[in-house]
């Protein structure tokens, strides 16, 4: 119990400290042209950009692991990672790539790993249900990975290198050029390493677990007129993995992925319309090589076509917005059959600022499909500035995640029968600000029905089937604040989560959700120089579902120290040159059971900024 | 004013680094104290496999008295038993435990349960085993998505080292011993099986083969005749075939008796038994009397009252039907045992997967 107080404790005694932190809330946006995906009005949102981006690891692993309440499940550094978000499963995140969702259609989940945050300008995440707005696996938040584009920068260059141990290494290029009409960007970042930790207390090292990934992202923005933009998106990621051995003498394994994203965007603005129309093409390909020394491997791949037309109509303080998807799934593999799927939405929006202090929201979606059940979303909320350091959002929702490529079509398993789940979700968010600080804390409630499961049939066999229903309920706590003292600048920015979410029938903790996170950020400043420590506080899981205390993973505490010094002359171009401690107390974890997690480790970098 | 304010700062600070302490130890492995006399005899071993690349396969022992005693590797040896634990059998006064994923066997002493040695040089995927002389004989899927790398190890007993294999057809499984014959029943990996290997373990050469139906999984000897369960394929696979029940005479080596099962049933498991055969089918058990070798058309008796989940292991021992509850697959397991009228008389907790029986009386 006095942990928990302590926790409280440090809240409001933090609270007191304050300024722009490295996660900042996005601020309150003024009701003019909102893109549809804005609910943040009656949700929350974390904004995390420039510095947290380099100075996290480059992995959406990492980055989130160490700035949000969500619970990373990785196989070892490097691995297949997933998260669990609110309570909710693997599945039930939405990752979407400058608005469409990219998560894999095969499997109904994003692999954290395969995400190489250098290739974004910004990544938003959002808390709790989003159906009607993202889609898909919206259930226990989405994660947006952005890229922006800005006009009349002129020539813009950034270098980021980085080595470590393992043989760790970075290499991170972003140029970009704009005019006030025209805009152009192109990252390459190449990460890599030979991976080869010790496991902590033991004589074994990680073996196998090398790779190394490749991305390359580019934008090319172009305002033919006041009214009227068109732009362009591109990603293109190529990862290749070794899969690190659960025992010594296990075959190796390895595992490839190449995705490619590409997008236009027209964005037409008139009076008091504005229209937005996405084309957007997807692939996914998987290659798994079950053993290294042969050329054998299984594999699946995917390639979708996405077409999103929105327009909003604005009208004084009402706000309303229609939308149209249209999605279509071209995938085959292995061990799954050759599909085409089409799959059609119809959004309809209204946002109403009634007077300077109260706001509230309306969304509806209705699926149109003939693959499965086609349900009908809706999320509404509302706002209130209560005081002028106090705001209130309450905000409820139905969302939904439907089956997946192996969920329908794996050969001689897969049930075409399968229903979406659904997932009915209810929240309140209280909203403290004071110059400098900010303070916010959830309560949410989620149903999620027709759990979307393999199970063992009475003859061992696995089969997906919509098993069970689970309840979730939660609190969570986000604090920044920041406070200068003479030349000493000083932040923090920290969130907590609560978590319970049980299998209904038998009232057990789901598998790999910790009741208890924490993570924590100091920054201090003075000068050219910086320091950061970053912590997270992971809470006990349970590995069974019978939650029998003999297959608990530990609870664990992980630190980075981090160190930077700007060579470069102040205000001007930076030559920023940094150094890190991760896991200073070489702290024992894993967050998956039998994967490892490595013990102390140290790298430096080097940032230009010309 | 500022004085007090660096003093929240500080406060603050040493808040935060209180906080990052709080962690918990809850992990407990039970480790029950050895039976008063030290040893691990007069009772049965549960062989518990654990999550696939989870590494917590455990033994279990439960003795003559009921008493029930988990994680006896670990208690012993101070170190988990590894990645699947697929089978085990006994020499003399040695245990091998096949652990599947590790692509170890485990070699201990069968009655304290001390680790002699661990075999690592040879051995893939290792399934079964049985013994011929002072030798072992080892079924390996080697990689399992390599039809063609399967194997049978030979390994000296003296010295724990595989001194030769044996290349065999695809998922070689059970393999049992008739007097230095030794039959080896293709389950299949990657694709299905449906012979038996007849292998000299003298001259170390397969010598004929014998087709089954698909799927041969367990095999027994009883009297001069060799009984081979095979479960068929099942629906999943896209061609769903007939599970059949197989008498071989050993002098032979021809099937001399059959039962095909209805389309759609895969039976699991299967002991004999003073003159009956039984079986299990999903959560019930079958009898077929072996006079008549007939197929049953109503279960002998079923596990549904005890609320089975997964009816993962099956065993007849000193007088018990023994029955391995997986549960989920995802949960501790449990052991049920039953007498030979087929009437519930016990419920043990084991651990995760229990998968089969190993009597050390």
């Amino acid at each position: 119990m006095i942990r928990y107080l302590l926790i409280v404790l440090f809240f409001c005694c933090g609270a007191l400290y304050a300024q722009v932190s490295p996660v900042t809330e996005l601020s309150e946006v003024n009701l003019k042209y909102i893109k549809l995906k804005d609910s943040v009005y009656t949700t929350t949102q974390t904004v995390l950009n420039d510095s947290v981006l380099k100075r996290n690891q480059s992995s959406l692993t990492s980055l989130l692991n160490y700035n949000t309440t969500m619970y990373l499940k990785e196989n070892g550094l490097g691995m297949v990672s997933s998260p669990s978000f609110r309570g909710t499963t693997a599945q039930q995140t939405a990752v979407l790539w400058n608005g469409i969702n990219i998560n894999s259609q095969t499997t109904g989940q994003t692999d954290f790993n395969t995400i190489n945050t250098r290739g974004f300008d910004q990544v938003i995440v959002k808390s709790g249900g989003g159906g009607v707005i993202d889609g898909s696996n919206a259930i226990g938040g989405s994660i947006y990975l952005e890229n922006i584009l800005e006009y009349n920068l002129g020539f813009e260059n950034d270098l980021f290198l980085k080595y470590g141990s393992y043989n760790t290494y970075g290499i991170d290029y972003k140029t970009s050029y704009s005019t006030k009409q025209a805009s152009f960007s192109l990252g390459v970042s190449r990460q890599g390493s030979e991976n080869d930790y010790e496991y902590l207390g033991t004589d074994r090292i990680n073996k196998n677990g090398q790779f190394n990934n490749t991305n390359i992202s580019s934008s090319f923005g172009f305002k033919l007129n006041t009214r009227n933009t068109i732009s362009f998106y591109a990603n293109i990621y190529d990862g290749k993995r070794n899969f690190s051995l659960p025992t010594p003498n296990a075959l190796e394994t390895k595992y490839d992925d190449f995705n490619t994203r590409s997008m236009l965007e027209w964005v037409s603005k008139s009076k008091n319309l504005t229209s937005n129309t996405k084309v957007a093409y997807i692939t996914e390909n998987y290659k798994y090589y079950p053993n290294i020394v042969r050329d054998f491997y299984t594999y699946g791949d995917v390639g979708s076509l996405f077409v999103k037309y929105n327009l909003d109509y604005e009208m004084g303080r009402i706000l309303l917005s229609g939308g149209l998807n249209y999605n279509q799934n071209n995938g085959e593999g292995s061990d799954i059959e050759h599909e085409i799927r089409h799959l059609g939405s119809a959004v309809l929006g209204l946002k109403h600022k009634v007077n300077k202090r109260f706001l509230y929201e309306i969304s509806l979606r209705q699926e149109l499909n003939s693959t499965y059940e086609s349900p009908f979303l809706y999320a509404a909320g509302i706002q209130a500035e209560i005081t002028s350091f106090y705001s209130l959002k309450l905000n409820t929702s139905k969302n939904f995640r439907i089956p997946t490529y192996n969920d329908l079509y794996w050969e001689g398993l897969g049930n075409t029968y399968l229903k979406p789940e659904l997932s009915y979700q209810g929240e309140m968010s209280h909203v403290l600000h004071i110059p400098n600080a900010s303070l916010t804390i959830n309560a949410y409630y989620n149903k999620v029905q027709d759990l979307l499961l393999w199970t063992p049939d009475v003859n061992g066999v696995w089969r997906p089937k919509n098993a069970e229903n689970v309840k979730i309920y939660g609190f969570e706590g986000l604090l920044t604040a920041k406070k200068s003292i003479a030349a000493h600048n000083f932040n923090v920015s920290a969130t907590y989560a609560y978590t319970v979410s049980t299998n209904e029938k038998t009232n057990k903790q789901l598998i790999y959700v910790p009741y208890h996170k924490l993570t924590t950020t100091v920054g201090y400043a003075y000068k050219k120089l910086s320091a950061y420590y970053q912590y997270i506080n992971n809470g006990e899981v349970y590995t069974t579902t019978d939650n029998a205390t003999d297959h608990i993973l530990n609870s664990y505490m992980v630190a980075n120290f981090g160190l930077e010094y700007n060579l470069g002359r102040k205000n001007a171009n930076t030559y920023i040159l940094g150094a890190q401690i991760l896991n200073v107390w070489n702290e024992s974890y894993e967050s998956v059971l039998n994967r490892p997690m490595p013990g102390r480790n140290f790298n430096v970098y080097l940032n230009f900024n010309i | 004013m500022i004085m007090k304010k660096n003093l929240k700062l500080v406060a603050m600070f040493a808040v935060i680094l209180l906080l990052q302490n709080c962690t918990s130890d809850d992990r407990e492995i039970r480790v029950d104290s050895p039976p008063p006399s030290g040893d691990y005899a007069n009772g049965i071993f549960v062989l518990n496999e654990g999550g696939y690349t989870y590494s917590n396969a455990s033994v279990s022992f439960i003795d003559n008295s009921g008493q029930v005693y988990n994680n006896i590797f670990y208690a012993v040896n101070g170190r988990l038993l590894g990645d699947v634990a697929q089978s085990m059998a006994f020499h003399g006064d040695k245990a091998y435990i096949m652990v599947n994923n590790s692509n170890t066997i485990e070699v201990v002493n069968r009655y304290t349960f001390e680790s002699i040695t661990t075999i690592e040089q040879d051995i893939l995927n290792p399934r079964f085993m049985t013994f011929v002389g002072d030798k072992g004989y080892i079924t390996n899927w080697g990689d399992p998505a390599d039809s063609t790398d399967d194997y049978v190890a030979v390994l000296n007993t003296e010295t724990q080292v595989v001194i030769n294999t044996i290349s065999v057809s695809e998922g070689p499984e059970e393999i049992v011993n008739n007097n230095g014959t030794l039959y080896v029943a293709h389950k299949g990996g990657w694709d299905y099986g449906n012979t038996i290997s007849v292998l000299n373990a003298a001259t170390e050469t397969i010598t004929s083969s014998i087709q089954v139906s698909d799927v041969p999984g367990n095999m027994l000897i009883h009297n001069s005749d060799l009984y081979v369960l095979c479960a068929g394929k099942g629906d999943y696979t896209g061609d769903e075939t007939l599970a059949g029940l197989h008498k071989i005479n050993l002098a032979t080596n021809q099937v001399t008796d059959q039962i095909i099962f209805a389309d759609g049933t895969h039976p699991r498991h299967f002991q004999i038994t003073n003159n009956s055969l039984l079986y299990t089918l999903n959560r019930a058990v079958f009898k077929v009397n072996l006079s008549d070798f007939t197929l049953p058309t109503t279960p002998f008796f079923s596990t549904n009252v005890q609320n089975v989940g997964q009816l993962n292991g099956f065993k007849i021992s000193n007088g018990n039907i023994y029955i391995a509850d997986a549960k989920d697959y995802v949960s501790n397991g449990a052991v049920l045992i039953y007498d030979l009228q087929g009437q519930f008389q016990q419920n043990y907790h084991v651990k995760l997967i229990p998968n089969g029986f190993y009597n050390n009386n």
